[in-house]
Formats: C-alpha cells, structure tokens, sequence
C-alpha cells in the first residue's frame, strides 16, 4: 500500500496525524492549481480549503489513494474556476469528481523537479523568460528586465512554453 | 497535452516562491476536526424550484439536499455581507432531532422535532453544512456548499 492509501486509511480511522500529515504532503500543489487559475491569496486559501472539504466528504470513497495527490490538485482547480464564476451560492457538483485531470500529475514533486531542468535545456530567451514569469514576476518587469517589447512577452512565452513541452514529450519517449 | 496553467503552476511550485501561506496549512489541518464519522451523506439535488430560482438575481436562493430517507430545502438570502438560513426538513425528523449549521468558525443549533422547520440569520459567509441529528439514528449531513456575502 503506498504512502498516501496509507494516510488515507488512517484518517478514515479517525488519526488526526495522519490528516496532518496529508495537508502538509498535498497543501503546495493544491495552492499552486488553485494559484494557476490565476485566483488571489484570499480566494485561492478559499478553493484549498473546499477541496479538503470534499476530501472529508469523501475520505472512505476515493477510488485510487494513490493518486490523491492529482485529485486534491483536481479538485483545488475546479473549486477554484467555480470561484471565479462568482455565483453567490456555489452549490458542489451533483456527484463528486473521482477522475483526475491527467495534467495534475505534473505538479508531483519529481515531476517538477524534471521540468526545471529541462527549463534548463531551452535556448535563451526561454530559459530566462520562464524563470521570470515563475518569479510572479509581473509582465512589465519581464519586458524591462529582458529588454523586449511588453507585447511580445505573451507570445513569446507561448512559443517558449511549446518549446517546453516537446522537451517534456522527447523525455517521455526516452523513458 | 499539458496546458499553459498547469505547466506555470508546476514551474512556480518548483520556484518554491509562492509557497502556501502558513493560515492555508493551518486552516486544513483543523478542517479534521469537522468530520462526520458515520454519518450519512446528503447531496445536492436539481429540482423544479431550485433550478428556477437560482437563475434569478438578488433574491433567495433555494437549495435542496437529500438522501433516500431524508431531505433539506433550504433558502439562502444573502444582505448586509451576512448569510441568513431559513429551511425545512422532510418528512418531519421527529421529537428530540435537531440540526447543526456548521461553517468553519461556528456551529448553531435549532431544534426541528415538531415541524421539521429551522432558521438561522446574520451567519457570516464562507462555507456551510447541515447536520440532521435523530434520536437513535445516523446523523444526516450535507456536502458543503459555499455562500458568497
């Protein structure tokens, strides 16, 4: 049994550490897929919060303990975009998601890990322009700082996020 | 193919420079201590009346809960950035039941045992739960909804 089917079971059971444990294990990536739908502090600290809810909800029903990491970070993010709805009561979904967004894994600590150094791997101005932007760096900054257009740093961070993603894609076929 | 979101997600995560705000961990942590153990759970329903009267603008809201055995209709009117609750339960839980209305700072309680009828106002908003408590029964509790002031 892994880790996480671990902690789970034992939360089920009524062990507070074992929940401790979890928020402290899941809490950054369920932050930064909230945080990346571009929500602020006070209402991204609101999609974390209702998505341990929904895991109290359904601590005895997750289908795959091993992957509560992507269905915390899932359901963070999907907390998060019904947030920015703004409906004034956010009634949860008919029936709770069980599937995870395939994407999430990438917010696993090895897979973070690999994606900076293939960040590492890319041509400037990839390399820097993407160390920025994940510096909450704001656009205007970027451009000063790179010495480029503010109106190309969007495109260009397109082309350099592509760019990413074949490296991430050669990876996978290597493994 | 990962999306711009979850890419820019995964490189801040990694930049470990927007780390979550020690409030946010906290705030998980004691999310435990909400936990229904046995209890039984509610989940929304679509009804005629409450898929109508969501769609309107500035007045109640209803929501409906229900189980095989129990349901919460629930109206919420939202003003002066407070919450206010004003709901029924079905069929009629019986002498000695009461409900819980749980948010995440504070728990009020109404007892429901002859009509089935609670309300409760000036509730701060945020996240919410309703717990139907019966004598010599499973507790009955809602998923959590969120309420927006």
């Amino acid at each position: 049994m892994s880790d996480a089917a671990l902690l789970l079971k034992a939360a089920a059971d009524g062990e507070d550490s074992a929940w401790c444990e979890l928020t402290a294990l899941y809490g950054p990536r369920m932050w930064a897929a909230a945080r990346s739908c571009g929500l602020g502090d006070s209402d991204a600290a609101d999609a974390v919060q209702g998505a341990w809810l929904r895991l109290l909800e359904n601590l005895e029903h997750i289908r795959e303990p091993q992957a509560l990491g992507a269905w915390l970070a899932t359901t963070a993010r999907r907390e998060a975009l019904q947030i920015i709805r703004r409906e004034p009561v956010a009634v949860p979904a008919l029936h709770p998601p069980f599937e995870s967004d395939p994407e999430s894994a990438f917010l696993e600590a090895d897979s973070v890990r690999l994606l900076w150094q293939l960040v590492t791997r890319l041509p400037e101005p990839c390399r820097t322009l993407l160390v920025l932007i994940s510096s909450e760096v704001g656009y205007q900054q970027v451009a000063v700082r790179m010495g480029m257009p503010l109106g190309s740093i969007g495109p260009t961070r397109g082309r350099c996020l592509r760019k990413l993603r074949t490296l991430i894609s050669l990876e996978e076929m290597v493994q | 193919m990962i999306n711009d979101e979850y890419l820019l997600a995964a490189l801040r995560l990694g930049s470990g420079l927007d780390p979550i705000p020690p409030h946010v961990s906290a705030a998980a942590r004691e999310a435990y201590s909400l936990r229904m153990s046995g209890a039984i759970t509610a989940s929304p329903v679509e009804c005629v009346a409450t898929s109508g009267v969501r769609d309107s603008s500035g007045g109640p809201r209803l929501v409906r809960f229900a189980t095989a055995e129990l349901a919460f209709d629930v109206e919420v009117t939202v003003g002066d950035g407070l919450i206010d609750l004003a709901g029924q339960v079905t069929p009629c839980p019986g002498e000695g039941s009461f409900i819980d209305i749980r948010t995440l700072q504070l728990i009020v309680r109404r007892e429901v045992g002859r009509t089935g009828q609670f309300a409760a106002t000036g509730l701060p908003p945020g996240w919410f739960s309703l717990v139907c408590h019966r004598p010599g029964c499973r507790p009955i509790v809602t998923r959590w909804l969120r309420i927006r002031s």
